[in-house]
């Protein structure tokens, strides 16, 4: 019974808790203000209510600085960029002007041709006076145009200043409404760590003065003055500085391609062997026979439904004619994943082995997956030229990558104990990684082969670009005239391809996880 | 002192390998026992492997090994068919008769021009020349028919080398299926007619035809490539020609729409990064990212402005930011909402998922095609293009950080009474918020991959830079655009990751 | 006598850090501490000037706490871990001085190890498992599944070789642990609180089995625990560790009757005395008795003076005399009464 009442006490009859004095030594000024609202705002149950800092509404920003409050800074600032950017441009902004000039250029042509009009009637040269008419007539049906234009523009700009008013008016009064909502939050986080911003500084205010200063100064710079300087609006550079590097950079890659002919050759020549291997097997070998192989492998590995689907892919495929085009594209498939199959475990084992080489590689791996990959075709172009070992290339720095990272991750997963027993009973280096750290990280490994797999595959496609034919340079011949039909069924074929490919492997991948 | 090891008994494994092998168990029983008893490698010899070669892979049940000797065997037999009835000379004596036929016509020519009195020597000359040509060719292809020795030679030799390995090594392959078949009973045990009627029918299928087509000089045409007929490709892609029109006359509303509602956010974004002048973006930009995340990402994003400005793609380069910002924001207002319903719902989830599969497995080119012919060509189907590319990592990480919310801590607040929506809000967001700002990450790098991709269907900025560089082979130009779309990757990068860490440490 | 030692460790330390040397040096030339080696070398003391023996066909217990070092210091014998200093001697041979090659010899012949994770391979079966040793000594298979089938009979797990080990419990993953370490014949046993993971149940299970199979197999045995009970039911000699330093060694009687200081005292006041103190420790001669009234040596049961408090206790209880005791020819030579053995079972001499 004791307890009951004295769990009732502390829900119900708890004495309120005095923050003023902690609230004053946190605002520093203004600290009565702040005590009063902060508590309607902490009474408030959602943690909202309807409180309203004019300081803040008409300072915006700059209240928001000298409080401390730089994430709202950054919100006010930028909201009101956008809405003095809209009325610059409604008040001062050239809108419609270049149409009035357009207007302008039409008229003096107008009364040049209406004078040789007069001048070919002079002449009576009839029809001369009815195709100079002709000319004038339309002539005159564009400035017509080109002036009802500009007016509509000139329109939008009121639209636009309207807009801008009544949203710098909406962002106002957000500013006040939600300034001490976010100033309660702020004391909240200080009390429990005094490091945050409190009190006014007038230091940061200063600082988002400047800011805010420059903002408005030179937006207002660039939309008032007729003719604003060029700096401004546009970034102060010409081409040629441009041009001049570009220029470089074609003579020193040309220069390299030159004077290591041979090893870019002999990585060409030694990449198209393989795919030339590959593609006998794959174009050379009768197509039935590749199907059955194909339908009997996909049945083995991921089972009867998979194989029942691959049986209509390749139906799909064969029936549109695209057998030859499809074995390509994953006979360039197939070499890059071989090739990056081949490079990237070792490179991985490595890699997990030595801390610092990994260290090393990192921001490598990393840039080669952050490259847009159209970027690495370019250098490749110009050192291996075109053609399908190039496209292998490209396939290859972006499926790379995956097959790397996966196996270090799985190497290192590898339990230390398991390890440690196989060191106690003396084991060596050499049969460490064979009998039990490869094992054991097979799984990871093969999930790397599988994403290496669908990476290659997404640039065997873009390939195209750089003349390694096969489907993509159907999809991309069809995207350039527009041929959606052609297109759609290009693509659906891909698709195929990549989903086979993906599910076969992924069975193989189940398969031997069980194994393991 | 060594009890274990001396007082070790022998153990029998006659009864377990009777059962593995199926038949001819002895044989095997004396087999494994001579490849177990020893700690060198010995290779006993079996005969059978060797005399049936594939058939016998696949009746023991070894389908890799199948696969593997019936296309090594199938290149032996290829050669020792060409060497038996292979027309060899058959390409020469076709170049020659190539040869003679165009010296046939210069010479017919060159009658006509005697009549017509010019000077027909060249002429004759180069049919001469040519004649001599189509003799060599003649005689390179009675040299070539009188090898067919060497093709049969290296075929025979070939195929003996396979038979050989396989006889070599096929106890010692069989006695590792043995010893995995003991733990895994799955594996494939015995002996089985089944399996030789299946090799031997997958062996019928390919040997003929194979052979066939390899070294018969002119096979017929449906074993080189499949006999499509061109009218099925032609009638279908113009049905879907068709298809499209008409859906997008249809839809036109809709698409219309979907257009108008990026374009303004297009816009909205364009006029703050565009129009307003670039001194005072460039230096909204710094301080963001040093408020954001620190002083390091702003001198770097400073950096990074600098050599965008100095190298004149600015404008671009804002282009592209606007494009990847539209579409991220699409990504993440769309995607997160997503990935909580289906970290809720396990039915969508399952549901989504092969579509999340596709939408990352499929190569963005494939479907710029139906969006440009539902919403045409610009930035616009640009930004959507890179919607559907970059939408999946923001929606599986959600999912995957709610899910792993633990759900002790969930119970804690459920037993607090908090609402769904307050366990929702206060504890399983703020708990997946890493894996949901790695998702954030991953699409905004992946909408960044897609500009160059993008500016295929028309949408301007850093893209079509690189893109004309790699129409046109100008290196220089497509490295410095292409560096720039890195420097923007790495600036949004930064930043977004900048933040994420500075929540992490406090 | 000196033929006897097996593993000898001689002042052997331990300092993890990438100045560990430096430290080392500070060490030796101005007597560092621990708090003092940290803060100036950033370094951490694993194990300090450790020194021990193991004689042939003992069970040498290591027990101390968790982050006492005892892991560290097990890891010495074979050289998983490198000493800072010390010597470390391996049936005569020094450990320091051998090349990597006649070290993986050592390891692969004369050690077998048991882990606190069992750490088995868990792509291998049972049977694969317990070859492994074997495997890496290049020993045929035959011989690989005969003897892992006699280690795996040894333990108790027939029947099971065909298994993986993530299909057994706990206990028979140890047991499996167990059974590699045996299967290679080794001369030492090294164990890392290989029974620490396991319910205390089948922990009883697994030492009963362990000292049976110990009793028939007279393995030299370095086996380290966090247990104290569990070193003094194993244990011929135990030493205790606290901070990387041996703080005493001795028989268990010697432990539990003389704690070297109040660090071992504490750990000793709650064992039961009555199985490791013997009578001979308790007993007054039999010429300085003197008996109380009502008592009669003649009459008083005899026992041998080498039997325990329990024995003793069950002898009290059926008489009112004093107990006698006698050494292995019969003679009397000392005299337990009631007041000494209760002062024995509380611990005191």
């Amino acid at each position: 019974m004791v307890e009951e009442t004295t769990v009732q006490n502390t829900s119900s009859h708890f004495p309120d808790v005095d923050i003023t004095q902690s609230v004053h030594d946190f605002a520093g000024t203004k600290g009565e203000y702040y005590a009063t609202e902060f508590k309607r705002v902490q009474k408030s149950s959602s943690g909202y209510c309807w409180t309203f800092n004019l300081g803040a509404a008409v300072f915006g920003p700059l209240w928001a600085t000298a409080r401390g409050l730089w994430g709202l800074f950054w919100v006010f600032a930028v909201l009101e960029l956008v809405v003095i950017v809209m009325i610059g441009q409604g008040l001062w902004g050239d809108l419609g002007s270049d149409k009035f000039a357009r207007a302008d250029r039409l008229q003096t042509n107008y009364e040049r041709m209406i004078e040789r009009v007069e001048n070919a009637k002079e002449e009576g040269d009839e029809q001369g006076v009815e195709s100079f008419q002709k000319r004038a007539d339309n002539l005159a049906a564009a400035r017509d145009k080109a002036l009802a234009e500009g007016e509509l523009a000139q329109a939008g700009k009121t639209r636009l200043l309207i807009v801008g008013l009544v949203l710098l008016a909406l962002i106002k009064a957000f500013e006040g409404f939600s300034a001490n909502i976010a100033y309660e939050r702020q004391y909240t986080t200080w009390r429990t760590d005094s490091t945050v911003r409190s009190g006014l500084s007038w230091k940061s205010g200063l600082l988002g003065v400047a800011i805010v200063g420059f903002v408005y100064i030179v937006t207002l710079i660039r939309f008032t003055s007729g003719d604003p300087p060029d700096y401004v609006a546009e970034f102060p550079i010409d081409n040629r500085f441009y041009l001049g590097v570009a220029g470089w950079i074609d003579h020193y890659f040309d220069m390299a391609s030159r004077n290591f002919a041979f090893l870019f050759s002999g990585i060409s020549q030694g990449i198209r062997i393989i795919l030339d291997g590959v593609e006998t097997l794959l174009i050379g070998t009768p197509w039935p026979v590749v199907m059955a192989v194909i339908l009997v492998f996909a049945y083995r590995s991921a089972g009867p439904r998979v194989a029942i689907f691959t049986a209509a892919a390749l139906a799909y495929i064969a029936v549109l004619g695209y057998w030859q085009e499809s074995m390509a594209t994953v006979a360039l498939l197939g070499t890059a994943s071989f090739l990056c199959i081949s490079i990237g475990i070792p490179l991985g084992v490595w890699f997990a082995r030595s801390r610092r080489a990994y260290n090393f590689a990192r921001p490598v791996l990393d840039l080669m997956q952050t490259m847009p990959s159209f970027v690495y075709l370019i250098p490749i172009i110009a050192f291996f030229g075109t053609g399908k070992p190039p496209g292998i290339l490209a396939s290859m720095i972006f499926g790379l990558p995956p097959i790397i990272r996966l196996t270090t991750l799985g190497l290192k997963e590898v339990p230390k104990d398991v390890v440690e027993a196989a060191r106690a009973f003396g084991a060596t280096d050499m049969q460490i990684l064979r009998g039990i750290e490869v094992p054991l990280a097979t799984p990871s490994i093969m999930q790397g082969v599988n994403q290496t797999i669908m990476m290659c595959l997404s640039l065997v496609v873009i390939a195209a670009l750089i003349d390694a034919k096969g489907l993509g340079y159907d999809v991309l011949v069809a995207l350039q005239y527009a041929a959606k039909g052609q297109g759609i069924l290009a693509g659906v074929a891909i698709l195929f391809c990549a989903i086979v490919i993906d599910r076969v492997v992924q069975g193989r991948f189940k398969d031997t996880e069980k194994g393991g | 002192m060594s009890q274990v090891l001396e007082e070790a008994p022998e153990i029998d494994l006659s009864d377990s390998i009777r059962e593995f092998s199926g038949s001819n168990s002895d044989y095997y029983i004396e087999k494994f026992a001579e490849i177990q008893g020893t700690s060198e490698t010995v290779n006993p010899w079996n005969m059978a492997a060797a005399v049936l070669g594939p058939v016998w892979t696949a009746a023991r049940g070894m389908w890799t090994m199948f696969w593997l000797f019936t296309i090594a065997e199938m290149v032996a037999l290829v050669q020792i068919g060409k060497g038996i009835w292979g027309d060899l000379g058959a390409e020469k004596r076709a170049e020659a008769a190539g040869f003679l036929e165009r010296a046939d016509e210069i010479r017919r020519q060159a009658a006509i021009d005697a009549a017509a009195g010019d000077d027909i020597e060249p002429s004759l000359q180069i049919a001469h020349n040519l004649q001599e040509a189509a003799e060599n060719s003649m005689i390179a292809a009675e040299a070539l028919g009188s090898t067919w020795w060497i093709y049969l030679l290296v075929g025979l030799v070939l195929l003996g080398l396979l038979r050989y390995l396989l006889g070599r090594y096929a106890n010692r392959l069989y006695e590792l299926q043995y010893s995995a078949w003991r733990v895994n009973t799955n594996i494939l045990s015995g002996f089985n007619w089944q399996r030789i009627g299946y090799s031997v029918f997958l062996l019928l299928l390919i040997v003929p035809v194979t052979l066939y087509r390899f070294t018969v000089s002119t096979p017929v045409a449906w074993t080189v490539d499949v006999p499509a007929d061109p009218n099925v490709f032609t009638v279908t892609s113009l049905w879907l020609d068709g298809w499209f029109d008409s859906t997008a006359n249809m839809g036109q509303h809709f698409f219309d729409a979907i257009v108008l509602a990026t374009q303004s956010v297009l816009d909205g974004i364009e006029l703050a990064l565009v129009d307003a002048p670039w001194p005072v973006v460039a230096l909204l930009l710094v301080l963001v990212a040093w408020r954001v995340a620190s002083i390091r990402v702003a001198i770097f994003t400073a950096a990074s402005l600098a050599y965008i400005g100095l190298m004149g793609l600015w404008e671009a380069s804002m282009v592209s930011i606007v494009m990847v910002g539209t579409a991220s924001a699409f990504c993440i207002a769309i995607g997160i909402p997503l990935g909580i319903w289906f970290s809720r719902s396990e039915r969508a989830y399952t549901a989504a998922r092969p579509i999340l599969d596709l939408m990352q497995t499929i190569p963005p080119f494939v479907y710029l095609i139906p969006i440009i012919a539902f919403f045409g060509t610009g930035r616009v189907p640009g930004v959507i293009a890179t919607i559907i590319f970059a939408m999946p990592p923001v929606i599986r990480l959600t999912a995957l950080g709610m899910r792993q919310v633990s759900p002790m801590v969930k119970e804690a607040a459920t037993a607090f009474g908090a609402t769904p929506r307050q366990v929702l809000m206060g504890v399983e967001l703020p708990l997946a918020r890493p894996a949901i700002m790695t998702g954030v990450n991953q699409t905004i790098l992946m909408s960044l991959s897609m500009v160059v991709i993008a500016s295929l269907i028309g949408a301007k900025g850093l893209g079509q830079e690189v893109l004309i560089a790699l129409q046109y082979v100008a290196k220089g130009q497509g490295i410095l655009a292409g560096l720039a779309i890195l420097f923007c990757a790495m600036m949004l990068d930064r930043i977004v990751q900048g933040r994420f860490q500075r929540q992490e440490d406090h | 006598m000196q033929d006897d030692v097996v593993i000898e460790l001689k002042s052997a330390w331990k300092i993890f850090g990438s100045r560990d040397k430096e430290a080392m040096e500070a060490v030796k030339s101005e007597g560092l501490g621990k708090t003092e080696i940290l803060e100036r070398y950033g370094a951490v003391v694993g194990i300090a000037d450790c020194s021990f023996n193991v004689r042939r066909g003992e069970i040498f217990c290591i027990m101390g706490l968790s982050g006492s070092g005892k892991s560290t210091l097990v890891r010495h014998v074979n050289r998983l871990i490198e000493p800072t200093s010390g010597e470390i001697w391996l049936m005569g041979e020094d450990v320091m001085k051998l090349s990597s090659t006649a070290l993986r010899e050592i390891r692969a012949k004369k050690i077998g190890m048991v882990f606190q994770h069992m750490a088995l391979l868990p792509h291998r079966s049972v049977r694969d498992n317990v070859g492994y040793p074997l495997e890496i000594r290049g020993e045929s298979k035959a011989r690989r599944w005969n003897v892992s089938q006699h280690a795996l009979g040894l333990v108790g797990l027939e029947g099971f070789e065909d298994r993986f080990p993530r299909e057994l419990s706990g206990g028979m993953q140890q047991r499996v642990g167990l059974a590699r370490a045996l299967a290679c014949d080794p001369d030492v046993l090294l164990m890392d609180e290989p029974f620490s993971a396991l319910d205390p149940l089948i922990r009883r299970q697994l030492q009963d089995q362990f000292m049976a199979l110990s009793e028939q197999l007279h393995k030299t045995t370095l086996f380290i625990t966090h247990d104290l009970d569990e070193a003094i039911r194993l244990g011929t000699r135990i030493a205790i560790m606290k901070d990387g330093r041996i703080v005493q060694i001795g028989t268990p009687e010697d432990i539990v009757t003389n704690p070297a200081d109040d660090y071992v005292r504490d750990f000793v006041q709650n064992i039961s005395k009555l199985k490791l103190i013997f009578a001979h420790t308790i007993q007054v001669p039999v010429n300085d008795y003197v008996p109380a009234a009502g008592e009669d040596l003649g009459q008083s049961p005899r026992v041998s003076e080498d039997v325990d408090l329990d024995h003793l206790v069950d002898i009290a209880v059926t008489t009112t005399q004093p107990i006698v005791t006698t050494n292995e020819k019969g003679e009397d030579v000392g005299v337990v009464s009631k007041d000494r053995l209760l002062q024995g079972i509380k611990g005191g001499k």
